[in-house]
């Protein structure tokens, strides 16, 4: 019987490429509701062990479950399944260029099979909420960095997923856009989705007081206590983050680091 | 899969004809101009093996009767030939007609025939066989068989166009065969290739719908309607093409003839099967199935 309150957990996971081994008996777990950082240097395997979460590849050996889908038992064909309960965005932000904005959201709501009038009362709400509803019948090539990102965030939580995966996703953007990118996130993350993480940018982070996870040469070095949603909770209400937010918001560029 | 489903998927579909009608565009030229040059090359041989079986149709062999062979031994030779195998017709013909025929043919000269004091010619049966048998060892077969029958003088047909002929035909055939096969593989190549292509050139959309939870169908139909009408809009361009082509050499050469409508129907059900099919197995790949 799984712990309910998981939302992801890996369990001696391990993945090699020929002889190079990527990931080395991985053991990590994510609560509903959690907002995880997994910080590492570039190739210390943290896209790897995404990649291996939202099951675009298997591991070598272990075990990955992500809600009730576990990557030993899984048939290949449920991963779509999988997908629609698990958000994800990229550092390159992966949208469709020949699709407006709307559309680009839309289609992760179309791939389930809802109706038309259901994807619309909901992608205008994203919109409205990230910000960008007056672009919704712009092509994304014609968007800045910061706008596409908040675009593959909305497509990502249009199925309202109950976990958020983010591939180094300020890793384009200037840091007041970073810093605006991470605030929603946050606010997603209050919203009740759990939020992983993965950044090489140790010094953006370590100021939120989340959960970091340390991953080098593909093992966890570091792991700070796991946050269950009680806690969570508790720790909105001392409101740590949203004044951490809000004081990012009258932050300035002048890339002081916050202690 | 429902039926909402089903219709985003055609909605799907008509979006990435629209979005993407440039890249279209170049690939049913690239495709449509490598048909062209099977579609010629097909009305080409048509006309060729046209032509070849016409000039075979009207082969014929001629039993010419001794003279003055009585009613009922000519008779005798009639029923014979039309009870052999592969003949289709015996026609009796008189010394009288052969003349007046023969006559004909000289047209103007032909009053040297009047210094003639006896019709030279003799009765013959022409005998028309049935096309699946015109062959050279048939007719000598034939020939031979029937020479030596009572009250028949001589057995003659096409001999030269038997050991010449024969020989080209069977020559040219071979080698259309050989050509049309490359240039046949060839267009499959270009089909298949540039819906290939295509397909490469969208990895990142369809990682992008796979990311979001597209199932494989979902992703997969719309390329497969694209590959598929792609075949179908190369196929009838080539088809025009050859057309233009066609109105203009006929100007030149009397009496070719351009492919039926069955045939086009054929070649456009087979580009489209061919587009879409390239398609599908480009796909498999991407798709991981």
């Amino acid at each position: 019987m799984q712990d309910q309150r998981l939302i992801v957990g890996v369990y001696h996971l391990s993945k090699s490429f020929g002889k190079y081994f990527a990931l080395k008996d991985i053991n990590l777990q994510v609560a509903n509701g959690e907002f995880v950082f997994l910080v590492g240097p570039s190739g210390a395997g943290k896209s790897t062990l995404l990649r291996l979460i939202y099951m675009d590849d298997f591991p070598t050996s272990g075990q990955v479950v992500v809600g009730s889908f576990v990557s030993t038992t899984m048939k290949r064909n449920t991963i779509p399944l999988l997908r629609r309960k698990v958000g994800i965005i990229f550092q390159d932000f992966r949208l469709l260029e020949d699709r407006t904005v709307f559309e680009n959201i839309a289609l992760a709501m179309k791939v389930t099979g809802v109706g038309i009038g259901e994807i619309k009362r909901q992608v205008t709400d994203i919109l409205t909420r990230v910000g960008l509803y007056h672009k919704r019948y712009d092509f994304p090539p014609t968007l800045s960095g910061g706008e596409q990102q908040r675009v593959a965030i909305a497509r990502a939580v249009a199925n309202r997923p109950a976990v958020l995966l983010a591939d180094e996703p300020t890793g384009n953007l200037d840091p007041v856009v970073t810093r605006n990118i991470l605030e929603l996130l946050f606010k997603i993350n209050a919203g009740g989705t759990a939020v992983l993480m993965a950044t090489h940018d140790l010094d953006l982070v370590r100021s939120f007081g989340q959960r970091i996870i340390y991953l080098e040469n593909g093992q966890i070095v570091r792991d700070r206590e796991m946050i269950y949603v009680g806690d969570l909770r508790e720790k909105i209400a001392e409101s740590k983050v949203s004044r951490k937010a809000e004081r990012l918001r009258e932050h300035d560029i002048t890339g002081e680091q916050e202690r | 899969m429902n039926l909402k489903q089903i219709r985003y998927i055609i909605d799907e579909s008509m979006l990435m004809l629209k979005r993407r009608r440039g890249a279209n565009i170049i690939s049913i030229i690239i495709m449509g101009l490598s048909l062209l040059i099977l579609v010629i090359f097909l009305l080409v041989t048509i006309n060729i093996a046209g032509v070849i079986s016409q000039a075979s149709e009207e082969l014929r062999v001629y039993v010419y009767l001794d003279d003055g062979v009585p009613k009922g031994i000519s008779r005798d030779i009639q029923f014979r030939l039309l009870g052999m195998k592969g003949v289709e017709e015996v026609i009796y013909i008189s010394r009288q007609e052969a003349l007046s025929s023969f006559s004909q043919t000289l047209g103007e000269d032909s009053d040297i025939l009047e210094a003639l004091e006896k019709n030279p010619l003799p009765d013959a049966y022409r005998v028309k066989v049935k096309s699946d048998y015109i062959k050279g060892e048939f007719f000598e077969g034939v020939a031979q068989q029937v020479e030596e029958w009572e009250g028949v003088e001589e057995v003659r047909y096409g001999r030269r166009w038997f050991e010449r002929g024969e020989k080209l035909v069977k020559g040219f055939y071979l080698t259309d065969l050989f050509l049309g096969l490359i240039i046949f593989l060839s267009g499959v190549f270009v089909i298949s290739n540039t819906v290939r292509l295509t397909i490469l050139h969208r990895q990142r959309a369809i990682d992008v719908m796979k990311l979001v939870g597209a199932t494989n169908a979902y992703i997969q139909v719309p390329f497969v309607i694209e590959g598929a009408l792609q075949g179908i809009v190369a196929s009838l361009l080539a088809t025009g093409l050859l057309a233009v082509l066609y109105v203009f050499t006929s100007r030149y050469i009397a009496g070719i003839s351009f492919l039926r409508i069955e045939a086009i129907l054929v070649f456009v059900t087979f580009c489209a099967l061919l587009g879409a099919l390239g398609s599908y197995t480009a796909m498999r790949r991407f798709l991981k199935i």
